[in-house]
């Protein structure tokens, strides 16, 4: 059994469907990372698999209990953990009284521990926290009662960096431990580190779900070629190469700079350079967010203008172009 | 159980506190100039003098005696407008501003059953109810002894105890408006503005073909008058606004479940 089932999961608010049919399970023990704009219905998926609102079609399932059914509902809710995109409290409350009132309902096993980790000023009011530490309250608060299953909406924002450092090492840790995360957003630097498994949303519909190094793979290299002599244009004119820039001015030592995406067959590549004289070559893996730029064009809006550097789409994917961004 | 409720309830220790001292300044002071009142005015031709809706919608029935005296100066003003309409306006601000502010949704990924957490916040309403009965009987009690107009102690007693199940019935107006509207303003509006047209329909429809809509006034179940005057007690009203409570309650509850937290 999954930790998070989603079977056609589908939220239509009237003035705009913001999730469309979205199916995929969160496996236990994995972080999964659920990557998309601003908009394009993350949180509504999660709000949704809480049973904050209703689906209007399809299923959901939290650690084998059904969403919509109140009393299986509670049961799951007994063993997770979940830090709303920007969590609010009592502005009333002291950081202690709202801990305290945490712990009574949900338990706490290690608020103490997380206390250490995380230290928004506990005998202050609410009222006069800030961002950074209403988020750290929030992390004690989801973390407190030893959870199985945690869903983060956008959890590091409002952290220094510091403590988004700090948060990563110990979503690691929690995870050798055996927890399952879900967590939304669209800071691709962070899933790239912290996820087993992405799925990506956008205009309401998954893309694709599919592990981050096959994400990379599939998004190509990047490659960095420095010449000693002029390379013509069409001489690297060969499957998989996209995107490519020539600069012969700027290069310091003479010569010519190329930069490319790749996405061929790196044996085909190196057979065509052997002819040149080169001073450096490197090929790396390419920027999470020229992944993303493929799935989502260059404004985040357009659809497929991209063309022919679309990467093929996984297995789940539905691409028709609806434009409902909620 | 009842966490919510002790966590609310002690957040609301205090301003029930202020609104109980409050409340006993304005019986005090109600109390302190009635012998002046008394003895300078005179009250039968005062009372024709003015226009008997006013008469009407005040609840005055005579101000011969420091009852009837209190039963509107205090008791009609205070307790069945001032806190009837400030029990629904607090009530409303309740689950409508955890909406609102977007805190309902740590609330609710807290293993709590939408009911409960409905049916707990409201319970802690109990706090700023009671709490304003504590102080002002004692105030009314030795108030009326000072000025050598007592009163029994088991009419001042049963005065406060009956405003309860009203209070907690005007609280249910705004908890209702409190699950239906997002906003808590909206709400708290909606709430001010049902009780207040609710009293205005039982105190002007009376006596005219029209009374009946105002059984459904929670006004129509509590009457000073009727129990600093004659001391009669109408526990069959109370049960009535028990039960209006309840129903109120048990539909707000039955809303909350079944609604998208915005």
């Amino acid at each position: 059994m999954a930790a998070i089932e989603l079977e056609g999961l589908t939220k239509d608010y009237g003035e705009g469907v913001a999730n469309d049919g979205v199916t995929f399970d969160v496996e236990r023990g994995e972080i999964f990372g659920y990557l998309g704009p601003n908009g394009a219905g993350k949180t509504t998926t999660i709000r949704t698999v809480l049973g904050f609102i209703s689906p209007t079609a399809g299923s959901a399932r939290l650690l084998g209990r059904d969403v919509t059914d109140e009393e299986q509902l509670l049961e799951a809710k007994r063993r997770i953990g979940y830090l709303p995109d920007s969590p609010a409290f009592d502005e009333t409350a002291t950081g202690q009284e709202i801990l305290d009132l945490h712990g009574s309902i949900k338990g706490d096993e290690r608020s103490a521990e997380l206390l250490e980790l995380f230290d928004p000023p506990l005998d202050r009011e609410i009222r006069a926290y800030s961002r950074g530490n209403v988020q750290k309250l929030g992390l004690v608060t989801t973390f407190m009662h030893d959870p199985e299953l945690v869903i983060l909406d956008e959890p590091t924002s409002g952290l220094d960096p510091l403590l988004q450092q700090r948060f990563t090492e110990f979503l690691r840790a929690e995870r050798e431990r055996g927890l399952t995360v879900f967590f939304s957003s669209h800071i691709l630097s962070e899933v790239r580190k912290l996820c087993d498994r992405v799925g990506i949303i956008r205009n309401g519909r998954l893309v694709t779900v599919e592990p981050v190094e096959s994400l990379l793979d599939r998004s190509g290299k990047l490659v960095r070629l420095h010449a000693a002599e002029s390379i013509p244009v069409q001489s690297l004119e060969i499957d998989g190469v996209h995107d490519l820039e020539t600069d012969s001015e700027s290069a310091s030592s003479g010569g010519t700079e190329h930069v490319f995406t790749f996405t061929g067959d790196v044996n085909a590549l190196l057979e065509v350079l052997r002819s040149y004289q080169l001073l450096d070559l490197s090929i790396e893996e390419a920027p999470l967010e020229d992944v993303f730029m493929r799935f989502y064009g260059g404004d985040g809006a357009a659809d497929g203008s991209d063309g022919g550097d679309r990467v093929a789409a996984g297995a789940t994917a539905t691409d028709d172009g609806g434009d409902d961004d909620v | 159980m009842f966490e919510l409720t002790r966590y609310d309830g002690r957040h609301r220790v205090r301003g029930s506190l202020y609104l109980s001292i409050g409340l006993s300044l304005l019986a005090a002071m109600v109390i302190w100039v009635y012998p002046s009142f008394e003895a300078e005015v005179d009250l039968e031709q005062l009372l024709a003098a003015y226009p008997e809706p006013i008469l009407q919608v005040m609840g005055v029935q005579t101000m011969a005696s420091l009852g009837g005296f209190l039963s509107f100066e205090l008791y009609t003003f205070g307790w069945i407008i001032l806190l009837g309409l400030y029990l629904a306006y607090a009530t409303a601000g309740t689950i409508a501003d955890d909406v609102d502010r977007r805190r309902m949704d740590v609330l609710l990924a807290m293993p709590i059953s939408r009911r409960r957490l409905v049916g707990e916040r409201f319970a802690a309403m109990a706090v700023p109810i009671v709490g304003a009965n504590v102080l002002p009987p004692i105030v009314v009690y030795v108030g009326a002894r000072l000025i050598d107009h007592p009163l029994a102690a088991t009419d001042v007693l049963a005065v406060h105890l009956l405003s309860i199940p009203y209070l907690f019935a005007c609280a249910g107006i705004g908890l209702l408006a409190s699950v239906v509207f997002d906003r808590a303003a909206i709400a708290q509006r909606v709430a001010l503005g049902v009780t207040f047209a609710l009293f205005l329909s039982e105190s002007l429809l009376t006596g005219t073909d029209a009374e009946p809509v105002g059984a459904i006034a929670p006004m129509r179940y509590y009457d000073p008058n009727a129990v600093l005057l004659e001391g009669s007690y109408d526990l069959v009203g109370a049960g009535v606004l028990v039960a209006m409570t309840v129903a109120l309650l048990i539909a707000a509850q039955l809303w909350f479940r079944r609604r998208d937290i915005a």
